[in-house]
């Protein structure tokens, strides 16, 4: 548990926190290199045309930090979110980039604090037009993940620096369990006196007719076509196309270790998709909910919110970006 | 490939292809690489990558490259800085031809950043600081283009244009910066390796031999390249200095070629005299450029001293000793791509020499002719002179006789038997050297003292001092007159003895040579008591005017100064006013719409309770009310700003509520002659 620390200590470390960031890059490191060889060779020999090219070489160099600062300036970044965030698994998260005037080049955006892993970029942003910038994100496991800030970094206008510049915007993103091939049957579906699940002929099929067949011992004599049995000579029953639809209770069970319940939600996420597909009906028991069987889609997304929650402290609002 | 991306790359090779130029025009690189080099970036700009699938090969042949240029290094025939600047090139073309990528195109640009260090090392030309300025902007636009497409989604195009404009000014600024560098940064070097000499593009024309050979084949008179520059004091301040520059005599004629009775030299010094100086002396401080080939000092007529000499090598600058050998040349002792020295000369007119004065053996070559001498030369000089016997009268009368009888020509006439008697008698046209062979052997004849002299003539003003061509090589004639010693006498007509190169040509070489010269003295010449100078000269001036002296029309530079920091201040003033006037406020939307309702309500347009701005907009647009169309642009744009994020920019509100008041102003007009009552909206 994170201790509290005094307001005035976060207020100066606040306050000591650079405004932007510089990371050299690998073209940058080799001009560097090569710029403090052309100095030396200048202080060496006293040639005016080394000095000439240092002097250009470190013009550039400065003329690097004043346009790429140009470029941050003036920026105000917007978390539009993802659909569905699966753990392990890229997934498509937006940004909506604005900028009040002036150009900005090479923009890569990016979560900062947080395990997400993938950037987003847009070349060109003239000033005035929001632009939504896609990125494939990757978060590595499931469970809510808190989004502190968005890091815009550019390498305008030479690519021998990468500025960045942090937005902070506080939010949640939820990941759901990745999406794995479910290895257990689900088991029996429930049975029992409850709507259309309950009832005996279900099993049987009601739908149209799609053929005949002899009656088998101890099958529903219901079903026995009569005129047909009579001209057959032989009880033939009727075969109806069945209802599939079935009433299924996944459970993840109490107790399990983290490795454990990890499968389990990654195993129960994977039936359930299954299961919502075939379009039965799907309920989940865990030790902190029990949601009642549905179908559908949005079922789908309230069994993947409860498993993605599962075993992490769920926050009063529940505000999540995805 | 996306349009930006071919352009990127077409840039990319061109920059590179200018950083080997960089190099190249040192004259210093070995012509194989040249044309490797060549090759390869004809066949980049052309689109094609054959080296995409042969990385290993290629690389295999780079070292055998590199083993070939070490051997060359450690064997002594290539210097070690010059073989590195050709690897650095024939790194580049490999580089130009492997598949672009991000790490190709970066070290594409670092090869080419490695080859303008090559070339600052190598050369001092001037076209290699227009190199560099062009490899700059245009690595420097490949660099960004390649950033901005590595953000751009495949298969959006490269917003081209966008980043023109602030690439250039950045780039502006880079140049800018990188002057005031250079001005400011303080030249306390290390010294441990002189700055070099290169000996340039083209072949060095102008060269002293042992001797001088009539006929042959081949001209430099057309030859414009500058050999030499000279500062004089006093500076004669003319134009065209017509003045000869005395290279070398020479006293021996075979009947063939002239050369030099004494061989023998009279040791070196870092100071000769030739002959004892009198007052007035010219002063000149000259150059002999790449271009003169030779190691003969040359000083106009008559030199006295000559001394102070630095030979220019591509290890660096060092003083060197000069010796003097025979025919009065003085020669350096260390061989050079390049001189400077100074030379003291008599005022024009006689040199003093007297012929006691002579070695015994010079004095003898003076009268001596080649055997087999053609006879008919002695007669027609005894006719021509027709008694005259002052040795400088009977000179000039042959030298005008020669000028009228015979053309001056260029096309030579090969190696003839009596290349003198061919001229006289045969061809009667030639150039100056068969002028002034023939005008001292007639004198000779005439049992007159003369020897043949050669050097330049010319001198043509160029940024307060005189240069001269390949082109002005010349020959004229030394005639020793008792009492005063040799004096020039020029049989050559005088609209040949200068270059004889077109004048255009001229011209821009001129035009080249100031802008050189200023390049000289602004950038490689720049040292530390240049930047003290102009410290000094930004500071306050401490001289006090003389009294008589009328004060200076120009304000100080001081005055510049203060101005420049007046513009900066204005400009930051400015920066902050323009950021301030379009900051943005929260309620400027909502003052909009008031005003915008006030407008409305002037024109009798009511809004109903709770009817929002967006609402009464909708409501207009269907009753199809005449003022609709106005008030939909200024409801979207209040919108924008209350909601969008959009803030109003500077005097855009002012510009909509004017659109609209002319529109509410319109519809007033047109109901008043119409003498109904405007449309007025219902209130809902």
């Amino acid at each position: 548990m994170k201790s509290r620390l005094p307001s005035w200590w976060a207020r100066v470390r606040s306050r000591l926190r650079p405004p932007r960031t510089l990371k050299v890059t690998r073209i940058g490191r080799t001009y560097l290199v090569v710029t403090f060889g052309v100095g030396l060779g200048a202080l060496n020999t006293g040639n005016n045309l080394l000095y000439l090219l240092l002097g250009l070489l470190l013009s550039m160099v400065v003329v690097s930090g004043v346009l790429s600062e140009r470029c941050l300036r003036y920026l105000s970044v917007r978390r539009v979110g993802a659909d569905a965030a699966f753990a392990q698994e890229p997934f498509a998260f937006r940004w909506a980039l604005s900028r009040g005037h002036g150009h900005a080049f090479a923009l890569t955006l990016s979560e900062t604090g947080s395990p997400l892993t993938g950037t987003g970029g847009v070349g060109y942003l003239p000033a005035g037009v929001e632009h939504v910038v896609r990125a494939d994100l990757t978060a590595p496991q499931r469970g809510p993940v808190l989004l502190t800030g968005v890091r815009v970094t550019t390498t305008w206008p030479l690519g021998l620096f990468a500025k960045t510049r942090t937005f902070p915007l506080e939010s949640t993103l939820l990941v759901y369990p990745r999406r794995t091939y479910a290895c257990q049957d689900p088991g029996a579906p429930e049975q029992g006196p409850v709507g259309d699940a309950g009832n005996p002929r279900r099993n049987d099929g009601n739908g149209d007719l799609s053929g005949l067949r002899e009656l088998a011992p101890g099958e529903d004599a219901r079903r026995i076509h009569w005129m047909k049995s009579a001209s057959a000579g032989k009880l033939l029953r009727v075969e109806r196309e069945r209802e599939e639809r079935r009433t299924f209770m996944l459970t993840v069970a109490d107790g399990l270790d983290a490795e454990a319940l990890e499968r389990r939600c990654e195993e129960v996420a994977a039936l359930a998709h299954r299961l919502i597909e075939e379009g039965h009906e799907v309920g989940l028991d865990t030790p902190e909910e029990r949601l009642r069987p549905a179908a559908g889609t949005a079922q789908e997304r309230r069994l993947l919110r409860v498993l993605a929650w599962l075993g992490h402290a769920r926050p009063r609002g529940d505000e999540e970006a995805a | 490939m996306r349009k930006g991306t071919r352009l990127r790359l077409a840039l990319r090779d061109l920059g590179s292809g200018f950083a080997f130029a960089s190099m190249a025009v040192s004259g210093q690189l070995p012509i194989w690489s040249l044309v490797l080099y060549g090759v390869a970036l004809v066949v980049a700009l052309a689109g094609r990558r054959p080296f995409s699938n042969r990385v290993k090969l290629t690389a295999l042949l780079l070292l055998a490259v590199a083993l070939t240029l070490g051997t060359n290094v450690l064997a002594g025939s290539l210097n070690l800085v010059v073989a590195a600047c050709a690897f650095a090139g024939l790194i580049s073309a490999q580089r130009l031809l492997s598949t672009p990528d991000a790490t190709t195109d970066g070290q594409v640009h670092l090869s080419g950043l490695l080859m303008v260090a090559g070339g600052a090392a190598l050369s001092g030309e001037l076209v290699y600081g227009l190199f560099l300025i062009v490899f700059g902007v245009l690595a420097s636009i490949a660099l960004a283009l390649g950033v901005v497409e590595s953000a751009v989604p495949e298969g959006e195009p490269v917003p081209v244009r966008a980043v023109m404009g602030p690439l250039a000014t950045g780039v502006g600024f880079a140049v800018v910066g990188a002057v005031a560098f250079f001005v400011l940064f303080p030249r306390l070097n290390w010294n441990m390796i002189g700055p070099s000499a290169s000996p340039g593009l083209g072949v060095a024309t102008a060269g002293f031999s042992n001797t001088v050979r009539l006929g042959g084949a081949g001209t430099i008179k057309g030859n414009p390249r500058i050999v030499l520059r000279a500062t004089l004091s006093p500076d004669p301040e003319k134009d065209a200095l017509d003045a000869y520059w005395l290279g070398r005599t020479y006293d021996v004629f075979d009947g063939q070629e002239w050369s030099s009775a004494r061989t023998t030299s009279d040791g070196a010094g870092f100071m000769t005299t030739l002959r004892p100086g009198r007052e007035n002396l010219v002063h000149q401080r000259v150059e002999l450029m790449p271009a003169y080939g030779a190691r003969t000092l040359v000083a106009m007529e008559t030199p006295s001293r000559l001394g102070n000499a630095v030979t220019n090598t591509r290890q660096g600058s060092r003083r060197t000793q000069i010796e003097e050998r025979g025919g009065g040349e003085v020669r350096f002792r260390d061989a050079g791509i390049s001189y400077s020295y100074e030379a003291y000369s008599l005022p024009p007119g006689a040199s003093g020499d007297d012929v006691q004065d002579l070695p015994p053996e010079e004095q003898d070559a003076l009268l001596a002719l080649p055997e087999g001498l053609d006879v008919r030369v002695a007669q027609t000089a005894a006719r021509v002179l027709n008694g005259e016997r002052d040795p400088l009268a009977a000179a000039r009368k042959l030298s005008a006789w020669l000028q009228r009888e015979y053309s001056y020509t260029l096309e030579l006439s090969g190696d003839v038997p009596d290349p003198v008697a061919d001229f006289l008698f045969q061809r009667k046209q030639g150039h100056c050297e068969h002028f002034a062979t023939a005008l001292t052997l007639m004198l000779r004849t005439q049992g007159m003292r003369a020897r043949l002299a050669t050097g330049f003539f010319g001198g043509e003003r160029v940024t307060g001092g005189y240069v001269v061509r390949a082109g002005d090589a010349h020959a004229w004639t030394h005639v020793l007159v008792p009492g005063r010693g040799f004096i020039t006498v020029d049989a050559t007509p005088p609209a040949h003895r200068a270059s004889q190169s077109p004048r255009l040509l001229e011209q821009l070489i001129n035009f080249y040579e100031v802008v050189e010269s200023q390049w000289r003295d602004v950038v490689l010449d720049y040292n530390f008591r240049d930047q003290l100078t102009v410290l000094r000269s930004l500071s306050r001036s401490h001289e006090v005017p003389k009294k008589d002296e009328p004060p200076g029309r120009a304000p100080p530079p001081r005055a510049f100064g203060a101005a420049l920091l007046a513009a900066a201040a204005a400009y930051a003033a400015w920066r902050l006013l323009t950021r301030f006037l379009s900051r943005e406020r929260p309620l400027e939307a909502t003052r909009f719409a008031d005003a915008v309702e006030a407008q409305l309500t002037s024109a009798r347009i009511t809004r109903g309770e709770g009817e929002t701005l967006e609402a009464l907009d909708a409501r207009l647009a269907r009753e199809r009310h005449p003022l609709a169309p106005a008030l939909a642009p200024v409801t979207r744009r209040y919108l924008e700003a209350r909601f969008g994020g959009r803030p109003l920019l500077q005097g855009e509100a002012t510009r909509l509520l004017a659109d609209l008041r002319r529109a509410v102003l319109t519809q007033t007009q047109r109901g008043a002659r119409e003498g109904t009552r405007p449309p007025q909206a219902r209130a809902s």
